[in-house]
């Protein structure tokens, strides 16, 4: 389905949702849940559970859907209110504990043992680097390296600028080969 | 180490991580959510508005017997404002009467000063009397002395006597009446004496 098709498609959703069509709001989670689920999961830190934001999120699309005039499209609003209510989470869990030695354990961790061991414990390594990282360069790097998205888009996910999101990749980059430059060198 | 490497890096380490939890087919679940929490709102609503409610209806009755008492207090509090309002009013009264007093006699003041300014009329009178009478002595004195008009002068003196028998040049005009008799039977006893010698004719 080409993405005008889906565009349009979207927008007769919205319209039926604002008629009182609740088989179109069905729909419309049914159709994004998987993604905002995944992209959630990344942002918060691989938790696994991600079923309360996920449904915080459609909650927040339900009231606000009625209003939502179009100026983006439905995947990128939707995409905007996980961002935020995935940054109101972590906050309120930063403010409960913060886990900074699970990192240095890990950085520790002896590399012996069997070859999925080894891998597992080097992408516990790695995702323990993206989970440290500074919000604003945590949600560059998940959006673009793992959401695969494109720097237009993160802008407008994010209300910032294309050289700010360059830079702020670079220096997300740069963080994470000081933390996993072993790793790299070893993949190279 | 280059973008790409941290790039496969990154999907690596998210494949093998934990799969996000969440049923897909949530949609009835969320909009169990979305009722239950409008529920919750409405009961809260309900629940203040309750309260409210309790609150104003304990405020009324609390009020209600405070009534007597408020209002004694405030039947107190308006003789009280009464009687201050009275005094108010004799007080303004009586400044009111001070200030026009006050007001007379600053008016009197400046009309006894503009009186003083204006002289006596009968001091006046004299004074006018007075001068009549030295000017007619003085031009007596002149018809006599000066232009040797005895008859004129003596008309004058008499006319100053009968005018002005009381004034101080009545009384000059009389001793000049009494000099000039004086002098003219002086005279008169000259002419008389040579008449007699003999050897004079």
């Amino acid at each position: 389905m080409s993405a005008m098709a889906k565009m349009s498609e979207e927008q007769a959703l919205v319209e039926r949702f604002r008629r009182g069509d609740d088989s179109a709001f069905d729909r419309i989670v049914e159709r994004h849940s998987a993604e905002l689920a995944a992209m959630a999961n990344r942002l918060l830190g691989w938790p696994g559970d991600v079923d309360d934001v996920v449904q915080d999120v459609f909650v927040a699309a339900f009231r606000g859907l009625r209003t939502f005039r179009g100026q983006c499209g439905l995947r990128t609003w939707l995409f905007t209110i996980a961002i935020n209510k995935c940054r109101s989470r972590r906050y309120r869990r930063r403010l409960r504990l913060v886990r900074v030695k699970d990192l240095e354990a890990v950085a520790g961790l002896d590399h012996g043992g069997d070859k999925a061991a080894i891998d597992e414990e080097q992408s516990a390594r790695v995702r323990r680097a993206v989970q440290v990282l500074p919000q604003k360069y945590r949600e560059v790097v998940v959006l673009r390296y793992l959401q695969g998205l494109e720097i237009a888009e993160i802008c407008e996910l994010l209300g910032t600028r294309v050289n700010a999101v360059q830079v702020r990749l670079n220096r997300a980059r740069k963080r994470l080969k000081e933390q996993l430059g072993d790793l790299l060198e070893e993949k190279s | 180490m280059s973008e790409e490497q941290i790039k496969k890096l990154l999907q690596e380490a998210d494949v093998t991580a934990r799969r996000p939890v969440f049923n897909p087919v949530a949609a009835g679940r969320i909009r169990q959510r979305i009722h239950r929490r409008q529920v919750v709102r409405s009961g809260a609503l309900a629940a203040a508005a309750a309260v409210v409610v309790l609150a104003a209806t304990l405020w009324i009755v609390c009020m209600q017997r405070q009534k007597p008492q408020a209002q004694q207090r405030i039947a107190s509090l308006e003789t009280q404002v009464r009687e201050l309002q009275a005094q108010t009013n004799a007080t303004l009264k009586l400044v009111q009467e001070v200030l026009e007093r006050d007001r007379q006699e600053r008016h009197l003041a400046s009309l006894e000063a503009q009186l003083s300014s204006i002289p006596e009329p009968m001091v006046e009178i004299e004074r006018q009397v007075d001068r009549t009478a030295f000017l007619l002595v003085y031009q007596a004195d002149k018809l006599y002395k000066e232009l040797n008009q005895t008859d004129s002068a003596v008309a004058a003196y008499k006319e100053v006597i009968q005018l002005f028998p009381k004034n101080q040049w009545a009384d000059v005009a009389r001793e000049r009446l009494a000099q000039i008799e004086k002098r003219q039977i002086n005279q008169s006893d000259k002419q008389g004496e040579t008449r007699c010698k003999p050897g004079t004719a």
